[in-house]
């Protein structure tokens, strides 16, 4: 049953978008949690969050990036250009970061040198960094003028009740994740956190019906069965950066601990608060999108980010916190010292690593430090 | 960070080397040049800061005060702002708040200290703050952290959606110190509807917090004064611009230094004004008798800088210039973008105006001014749409009729590290040899000065500039 999750969350076009796809379906690529997806599932288009798993070398994207820049964006260019996202029909670069947001840059040129690159559809979006009521106005003329692409390139109609019955199923899994969360904040854990991970990532990837009917079957399963895990381990909480390795999960859990909560650039993080479904549902959307405030690239709300890691790590009982950002990741990497500080003295443990993107280049490394932050969590 | 530099405060050692540093002309020259023994790591920029002659010595006179005004703020009852270098500190002045611009007083520990700032930037890290962020904040700001420089009262920045890099530092910093904080958003465009809308609401609710935070109402008289200051240094600047097309180039190579640092501490303040007049005086008389301002007389290339400058021990970057006849021809921090600049007709011109008739058009004039702040107005976007980068850099090194290209910036700078390379080939398609220098512009320990020089004539000598 977590196969469909596994294998959406493991590969860069899963079984079942290279399905929809065979049938007509369109699928456009969006790079930040900021966009609101409901639009493009509104257009009938899958809307599948992109991804740098399965880069192997980065010689084409460090011929367009300078060499400090985070190595997220590197690989999704190097995919893009070596012809791995051939199946997009589109793409949505927001301005999640600096180095993000150049993507849009990079990628144009790199398209103009690897023909076939850069899909048809290419829209730079443009995201606010506070959430006073001028920049939600702003924020809902950017979706508009999303929709306006959309509708011009794509000849597809999105009307107002499509919006909303789009925010409708997303609300509904949303509901899903939200339980299926709980049920690892509990003293018998039914499911391990890299499994449940992978059900967030997947769920940024997979078309919407198919993965909330997946995921209402898999709660019910995980709810009713007697596998109890995590007895007698550490419970641990990853927060930071982009990942959607599972592998990093993996790790910590084969040195001996659970994870039992995560606050990251993917998962749960982004699917904390519901659209609201009545009234015009493009300012719904901007309202939601830009009041989750869970990214460091909003200036100025840390407090409130650590109150909801603080609340997050009350309600699944962790015992540590483990902080990641992928290097050059300043929004994180300091944002991650700002939260060290003010857990460890509540007397959280919390071990920081900064690392490469990737499917865990340096394993060894990184899983001598979980080892030894797992000992001291111990004494 | 070392015992001995929490002793004394930041700010306050960059005061007094600054007050011992304009008294040095006092006495007789064989008076200062027995002074220049004791000072071995010091007397470099003095003696760089005492060539320019007068403009030079006004200049000492302007960090000075800018310095003393930060130090003596709490006893003149002031509030101080922490403040970045793309945010016109012309409001703060507007409203009697004195600002800690950090970039600024970062250059002024690298050029005139051997250690530079170097502790302050590692202290950051200490405490947290990603080592990878940018140098020109870590510098000064690792002293405000470490509560070794004078109390903030509040942070006001402007670079949201400009850099993360730079937002990042500042919220860190107000978390950190737990300050009240305020960033301007900018989006992407410049000139469309929307944005101008959005400009003017984000830039009168940051009014609203200043006010808030002073206790004090935005003084009309003070503002109306402060823009037709502001107004005459565009004149002036202009002015000099308009010049610095002639070949040679009549403007001595360290002025654009001083037009953009003049720019950063004291815009729309007397101070600056008659620097300004100063230096246009000179050029004047330059551009009179044909001569270059360089030193040794002979103009053999024309430099465009399409970021920031090399900010290492006493302006070395300027020294190499000079001596190898390469005029400056100024930066991304030289030029403010008024609706009279001489350049403006070339970058779509969409200058802002300054009109003093109203509260309400004085504050537009001044939101508009903001929103063409260096990095505001030409890395916010896409490098190559219109406005940006791209098509500034190309057009100001046409107009200036530049042999090259040179890059310099950090490490930290996500944003141009991002498109560097890219610019740097489409410049090259505009026929400008362009080099991209990989050191960092306020720490040496990346590259140092002598590798980041050696790798910039080489670019000279292999591209055949010279």
């Amino acid at each position: 049953m977590i196969d469909i999750f596994l294998n959406a969350a493991r590969t860069i076009e899963p079984n079942a978008v290279s399905e929809e796809k065979q049938h007509g379906k369109l699928v456009v690529g969006y790079t930040c949690s900021y966009l609101p997806a409901e639009i493009l599932h509104a257009a009938h288009i899958i809307p599948m969050r992109l991804r740098g798993i399965e880069t192997h070398s980065l010689e084409i994207a460090d011929s367009y990036y300078g060499p400090f820049i985070c190595t997220f964006p590197k690989c999704l260019l190097q995919l893009a250009s070596q012809g791995s996202y051939h199946f997009l029909d589109g793409a949505i670069i927001s301005t999640g970061c600096d180095g993000m947001r150049r993507l849009d840059e990079c990628w144009r040129k790199a398209g103009s040198d690897y023909h076939g690159s850069l899909p048809s559809f290419f829209h730079y979006f443009d995201v606010p960094h506070k959430r006073e009521s001028y920049a939600i106005s702003w924020f809902i003329e950017e979706i508009r003028k999303l929709i306006q692409h959309l509708k011009t390139h794509f000849n597809v109609k999105i009307t107002d009740d499509a919006i909303r019955q789009s925010i409708q199923l997303y609300n509904h899994g949303r509901r899903l994740m939200f339980e299926l969360d709980s049920l690892r904040h509990t003293e018998q854990v039914r499911i391990s956190g890299a499994h449940a991970f992978a059900v967030s990532v997947a769920g940024t990837i997979l078309p919407r019906e198919l993965f909330t009917e997946q995921l209402a079957l898999f709660l019910n399963h995980v709810k009713n069965t007697n596998t109890i895990m995590g007895k007698n381990q550490k419970r641990l909480m990853v927060v930071g950066s982009v990942n959607d390795d599972l592998e990093l999960i993996e790790l910590i859990e084969q040195c001996g601990a659970i994870v039992v909560s995560e606050h990251l650039c993917f998962g749960i993080r982004n699917e904390d608060d519901l659209v609201n479904e009545t009234g015009d549902p493009v300012a719904a959307l901007a309202d939601r999108y830009l009041s989750n405030s869970a990214c460091p690239r909003m200036f100025g709300y840390f407090s409130e980010r650590l109150n909801l890691v603080k609340e997050k790590i009350q309600k699944a009982h962790v015992h540590g916190v483990i902080m990641q950002n992928i290097r050059f990741c300043d929004l994180h990497g300091s944002e991650n010292g700002l939260m060290e500080h003010a857990l460890e003295a509540l007397g959280i443990p919390c071990m920081r690593i900064e690392r490469e993107y990737g499917s865990l280049t340096e394993t060894g490394r990184i899983k001598m430090r979980i080892q030894a932050f797992l000992e001291r969590i111990e004494s | 960070m070392r015992p001995e530099l929490s002793e004394y405060p930041f700010d306050w050692m960059l005061w007094r080397s600054l007050i011992s540093a304009s008294r040095l002309k006092h006495g007789s020259e064989k008076e200062y040049q027995s002074a220049l023994r004791y000072i071995p790591y010091f007397k470099g920029v003095v003696n760089t800061i005492y060539n320019m002659g007068s403009p030079g010595q006004k200049f000492l006179k302007i960090i000075e005060t800018y310095v003393e005004r930060i130090v003596t703020a709490k006893e003149n009852n002031r509030k101080v702002a922490m403040t970045t270098f793309c945010f016109s500190p012309a409001l703060l002045h507007a409203m009697d708040i004195v600002p800690v611009s950090l970039e600024p007083m970062t250059v002024l520990g690298s050029v005139m200290w051997k250690r530079g700032c170097l502790d302050y930037m590692d202290f950051c890290t200490d405490i947290g703050f990603s080592e990878t962020g940018c140098s020109s904040q870590r510098g000064s700001m690792g002293a405000y952290l470490a509560r070794a420089a004078s109390e903030i009262d509040f942070i006001v920045i402007d670079s949201a959606g400009v850099c993360d890099t730079n937002s990042n530092a500042f919220s860190f910093a107000a978390t950190y110190l737990n300050k009240p904080f305020y960033g301007l958003n900018y989006p992407a465009t410049l000139i469309d509807d929307q944005t101008k809308h959005y400009h003017r609401d984000d830039y009168r609710n940051m009014i609203t917090f200043l006010e808030t935070h002073t206790g004090k109402k935005l003084d009309i008289d003070r503002l109306r004064e402060v823009l037709n200051q502001h107004a005459k240094q565009d004149a002036l600047i202009h002015e000099i611009e308009e010049l610095q097309m002639l070949v040679p180039n009549p403007m001595p190579v360290t002025y654009n230094f001083l037009i953009y640092a003049g720019r950063f501490f004291f815009s729309g303040v007397s101070l600056y004004t008659e620097l300004l007049e100063e230096m246009l005086e000179i050029v004047k008389q330059n551009a009179k008798q044909g001569k270059s301002g360089l030193t040794g007389g002979q103009e053999k290339l024309r430099a465009f800088f399409i970021y920031i400058d090399h900010y290492s021990l006493d302006l070395k970057l300027w020294t190499l210039l000079d001596q190898r006849g390469i005029s400056h021809l100024g930066n991304i921090l030289s030029r403010g973008f008024s609706a009279k600049a001489p350049y403006i007709k070339y970058v779509q011109n969409h200058g802002y105006q300054i009109d003093t008739s109203t509260l309400d058009s004085m504050i537009d004039s001044i939101t508009e001014i903001n929103a063409r702040m260096p990095m505001v107005r030409s890395i916010r976007g896409p490098y190559d749409l219109p406005h940006m980068w791209l098509e500034e850099s190309a057009a100001l090194a046409k107009l200036l009729k530049a042999d090259c290209c040179v890059y310099n910036g950090t490490p930290g700078c996500r944003n141009t590290w991002s498109n560097v390379k890219l610019i740097a080939n489409d410049l090259e398609k505009h026929g400008f040899p362009t080099h991209i220098m990989y050191g960092d512009a306020f720490d040496e320990r990346v590259e140092s000065w002598e590798i980041t020089s050696t790798r910039l004539e080489e670019f000279f000598t292999i591209r055949g500039l010279l």
